[in-house]
């Protein structure tokens, strides 16, 4: 069995509380916890969210460090960069005891990703409690920047607020009124309706009924049975699934014809792995939110470049936030001189910034939601992909000061 | 709602074939086979293996995989159920249990916990229109499946002497071996029959539902509700709760989503309150 | 038998206790939280497989729901946190009084089928009734206080906890030596006996069973308020799997057993995970299956046996452990 370093600990400790009394943020350099600064990815490594975000987020994160060292070189305060990994199976329980290993027994000093919103919602208090760092890329409930915020928890790159308000109120406008809306019954589909429910009506559209669906599920076909009996009839299915349920969910929807029958298709979160599984066609016209897209601009196509070299694919909106995050928060380790969770965190709020993420980017003080440019996309039928991987048209940009929500007042960091 | 009736024999079915396999084994060799959903589980997967590495086709699968699967069975009956005849039944119970355990993480291991896609057979992708309403046409295949194997095992047991043996066995059981026939020599090959009907659900579902290592895991504790429900020495009974409890769930999704997954749990307790054995078992067969 | 061998052996429960002493300065905290609190919930399932001669496949149900109770409590009430754990426990053994009363009229593996089945019950339950229990989210932010003292370093919980988790081990001890535990013994082994005796069957097994639901609500509660967090995991049935694994591994009808089987397994977990393999079934499941195959004893029967060289109990009754670790139909 392995020794814990219970005296060590408790020694870091004390020496971490005198630290905190006498020294302001920035105090003098070298002042990294355990002469190394760890980075954490903990995401889905081997289910459903595992193609979107997984093991590639971690590359795109070695590709931050890569980018960070040859950035400052001698000059870096963090000499010694980590990246640590572990799979959460999409389970807040194994989410909250692998956070916990990760702070504790591996030093993490961040920890980044975590899709699926409830294991989000676990690593966020445990955050809390360790006092260390945690990145929100992979989860999309607002309740990370809203009830259940906190100082150290920081929601990076997309929310369902964002999602709703980008497709739920073209859609509706464009002449989709009633709408049915599925959603898997878990913290992000509950949010995901919930905003989807109120985008919708803000821009007079109806909700004719909305059912929760077991998540993980791979049948849809009781609700696919029930939309066209609805009253009245709805014309637009909204589902809220993603990853490997929504794959499942719109092969479905093209085995019950529901196209045919009046019943046309809106996606909640998209990413573009679950294009490539479907196959564009399968999908083609379908409207939705996006976060970022490699072939958007250059200075995006040069990363994606770069990103397919070391992984043979090219990155969805997930693994270019989990670099963006990766690098802004060695950045402010630089600024703050330390990776002291405190002084990290003055460092992030307020700051604004541009990369090859975040346009026009500003991490908000008030609740630790990281606002930038978003972008309402459509898919190509595949006679427009010109390359592979190429099957959106953007068709919009969303501003940052737009595309998400006002500062939730039950949000108290 | 016809449709969802539909809907709900279609679910029915897959429930029936695993609690009629469930039933021989249990009646042969007073086995609760755990390890009936993995092997449900691997029947989806070895549909997916022989299609993505080797490109054979649904049809080859529906008929090689169950047999292959009949075949491991019979392997597994031999060198590791047998070990355990004579001994009180649990044990088999838990090694089953943990055999399903391994089979599962084996195939996780192997593909990740994600759902792996399998196309429809192109003859089948279409709708057929059952006159009052149009309906996929696989799931249509899959209840004409179910229904063509419960009467052919059926059949068997009742046609055929061997099936005589193995119906006296699993009913009777105690007369059965005080009449002197020979039980014994229909043990191995009942077990791998049962496994090929868990193969051949398993089979069917990959095209409609997705195939993942965690498939058979919680189907097989709905199937075990099933099987009380219908009378654990019962094979017809078992055969008859899995489509009747089908169709109460189906029609539970419809008009109390809420109930719909726990609703074969609570038949089963109000089952358990009326008539303790089951519906079509017998009070002896609770032992 | 291992009462005696207890009783005659106080060494044997010096060392118990030193080593429940020094775990968590040997082993990473919450894990030795974990071991504790489950070597009281195999104790738990043991007290009815090894004593009562109830295979039970859903004592999920009881320590999820007490899990559920406890960190309910303590979310929203402030009490202390042992007070929660009680009253967790306390609702683990009500829920146990109806289940336990439609199942005990099953043995053997039917018995097994229908806990299973009533378990998978509750788990619907929980997650349906998102409100009170978070369903899928799970119930977040459980706190530790203990009269305003700051419990959350998980080194000084565990030594707040674990008068909680020997308590309830001193209690599965007494139950097994005290007449009662002796009765539940002449049930397993021959109830047709027990019952021509004068002995109501079916209520003693129902007291063994809510017995045993409780003490596992107090591992469950105790567990929950450890992590600070209840998920549906708590009472899914893998988690009553599990428990069983554990007394099977280390010995059924033994309550040391219990303790060493989920040491073993909770370490081997704890293990394999933080080698970055997830898929533990392949290993625990071979461990088990090996168990069921080769050592029914399993390790702590194995080594009394070997160690006294006590085999004499074929069919005995009343021998003090359960017939079925010697391989013998206990069919009822």
């Amino acid at each position: 069995m392995r020794l814990f370093g219970r005296t060590a600990a408790l020694a870091a400790g004390a020496a971490l509380l005198a630290a905190g009394c006498n020294g302001g943020p920035g105090g003098g350099g070298g002042k990294i916890s355990d002469g190394k600064v760890v980075l954490a990815v903990l995401n889905d490594q081997s289910g459903v969210y595992a193609d979107l975000s997984g093991k590639n987020s971690v590359e795109a994160v070695k590709m931050a460090i890569a980018d960070f060292k040859a950035k400052y070189g001698a000059k870096a305060v963090a000499k010694k960069i980590e990246v640590v990994t572990a799979d959460h199976q999409n389970k807040p329980e194994v989410a909250n005891s692998k956070a916990q290993e990760l702070y504790d027994r591996q030093h993490a000093d961040l920890i980044l990703d975590v899709p699926t919103s409830s294991a989000a919602l676990a690593v966020a208090n445990v955050a809390k409690a360790r006092k260390k760092l945690f990145m929100d890329i992979g989860a999309g409930t607002t309740a990370l920047e809203g009830a259940q915020c906190n100082k150290y928890t920081f929601h990076y790159g997309y929310n369902t607020y964002m999602l709703a308000h980008g497709t739920g109120d073209t859609v509706t406008k464009d002449g989709g009124k009633n709408w049915y809306i599925i959603y898997p019954d878990y913290a992000f589909g509950q949010d995901m309706n919930k905003s989807f429910t109120a985008a919708i009506q803000g821009a007079g559209g109806t909700i004719v009924k909305n059912d929760p669906t077991p998540f993980p599920n791979d049948n849809f076909s009781t609700f696919l049975l029930k939309a066209p009996g609805l009253k009245p009839k709805p014309q637009v299915l909204g589902a809220m699934q993603a990853g490997g349920d929504l794959v499942n969910l719109v092969k479905q929807y093209n085995e019950y014809k529901l196209r045919d029958k009046g019943i046309g298709l809106a996606v909640g979160l998209m990413f573009l792995t679950d294009i490539h599984s479907v196959g564009p066609d399968a999908l083609a016209g379908t409207k939705f939110s996006d976060a970022w897209y490699w072939n958007e601009s250059q200075e995006n196509r040069a990363w994606a470049d770069r990103f397919q070299a070391r992984t043979g694919k090219r990155p969805t909106f997930a693994h270019a936030a989990n670099y963006s995050a990766a690098m802004q928060y060695l950045e402010a380790v630089q600024r703050a001189g330390t990776d002291k969770s405190d002084a990290v965190v003055k460092q992030l709020e307020g700051y604004k910034f541009n990369d090859v993420f975040a346009k026009n980017g500003t991490i908000r003080a008030q609740d630790h939601l990281l606002l930038h440019d978003a972008y309402l996309a459509q898919v190509k039928p595949s006679a427009e992909v010109k390359e592979p991987w190429d099957y959106e048209k953007i068709l919009k940009t969303i501003p940052a000061d737009q595309a998400f929500q006002q500062p939730d007042s039950a949000c108290r960091l | 709602m016809l449709e969802q009736a539909f809907n709900g024999l279609v679910g029915g079915a897959f429930y029936a074939l695993l609690a009629l396999g469930l039933a021989v084994i249990f009646g042969m060799l007073g086995v609760v086979n755990f390890a009936h959903g993995a092997f449900y589980m691997l029947g989806a997967f070895g549909a997916y293996m022989l299609l993505t590495d080797w490109g054979v086709s649904f049809w080859v699968a529906l008929g090689v995989v169950p047999v292959g699967l009949g075949l491991i069975g019979v392997v597994v009956e031999r060198l590791l159920i047998r070990r355990l005849a004579g001994l009180d039944p649990l044990y088999n119970f838990l090694l089953t249990f943990g055999l399903a355990l391994i089979l599962q993480d084996l195939m996780k291991r192997e593909y990740g916990a994600q759902s792996q896609p399998y196309p429809r057979p192109s003859a089948l992708s279409g709708t057929v229109d059952l006159g009052l309403f149009s309906y996929p046409a696989y799931q249509v295949f899959v209840l004409g499946v179910a229904i063509v194997t419960c009467l052919a095992v059926w059949y068997v047991l009742s046609r055929t002497r061997a099936g005589m043996v193995v119906r006296a066995a699993t009913e009777r059981p105690e007369l059965t071996r005080a009449l002197g026939i020979d039980v014994g020599r229909w043990v191995t090959p009942v077990f791998g029959v049962g496994i090929a009907l868990a193969g051949l659900a398993g089979v069917l579902a990959a095209p409609m539902r997705a195939v993942n290592p965690l498939m058979g895991s919680d189907l097989i504790i709905a199937v075990f509700a099933v099987v009380v429900i219908g009378g654990l020495g019962s094979i017809f009974g078992s055969v008859a709760a899995g489509f009747a409890v089908g169709l109460f769930t189906a029609l539970a999704n419809l008009y109390v989503p809420a109930l719909s997954q726990t609703l074969v749990f609570i038949l089963m307790v109000a089952v358990l309150l009326w008539r303790p054995a089951g519906l079509f078992g017998r009070e002896e067969g609770i032992a | 038998m291992i009462i005696r061998l207890l009783a005659g052996r106080p060494i044997l429960l010096a060392v118990g206790l030193l080593a429940a002493l020094t775990l968590p300065w040997v082993i990473y905290p919450p894990v030795a939280m974990d071991m504790i609190c489950w070597a009281l919930f195999a104790v738990a399932v043991d007290l009815l497989l090894g004593f009562t001669g109830l295979l039970s496949f859903g004592h999920a149900a009881f320590w999820g729901t007490a899990a559920y109770v406890s960190g309910l409590i303590a979310v929203h009430s402030g009490l202390p946190f042992p007070v929660a754990v009680l009253a967790g426990a306390l609702a683990a053994a009500t829920l146990a009084v109806p289940i336990g009363w439609l199942s005990v009229r099953s043995t053997g593996i039917y018995f097994a089928m229908v806990t299973l089945a009533f378990a998978q019950l509750v788990y619907f339950v929980a997650n349906q009734w998102r409100g009170l229990t978070g369903g899928e989210n799970g119930l977040q932010g459980i706190p530790r206080d203990l009269f305003g003292v700051d419990l959350s370093d998980p080194f000084f919980f565990y030594y707040a906890g674990l008068p909680i988790i020997l308590a309830g081990l001193w209690c599965a001890w007494r139950v097994v030596r005290s007449p009662f535990g002796r009765v539940l013994v002449a049930v397993r082994d021959n109830p047709a006996r027990a019952r021509a005796l004068g002995y109501p069957v079916e209520k003693y097994k129902l007291l063994a069973f809510v017995l045993s639901a409780a003490l596992s609500g107090l591992a469950g509660g105790l567990f929950a308020i450890g992590h600070g967090f209840v998920s549906l995991q708590e009472v899914y049935w893998t988690t009553s799997g599990q428990a069983v694994m554990m007394v099977v591994l280390g010995g059924i009808g033994t309550l040391w057993g219990g303790v060493i089987g989920a040491g073993l397994i909770v370490e081997l977990n704890d293990y394999l995970a933080t080698a970055g393999f997830e898929e533990i079934g392949i290993v625990t499941g071979t461990v088990f299956a090996a168990t069921v195959l080769i050592f029914r004893r399993g390790i702590w029967g194995t080594a009394r046996h070997l160690l006294t060289g006590h085999s004499g109990r074929r069919g005995r009754a009343g021998a003090g452990r359960s017939a079925a670790a010697d391989g013998e139909a206990v069919r009822a």
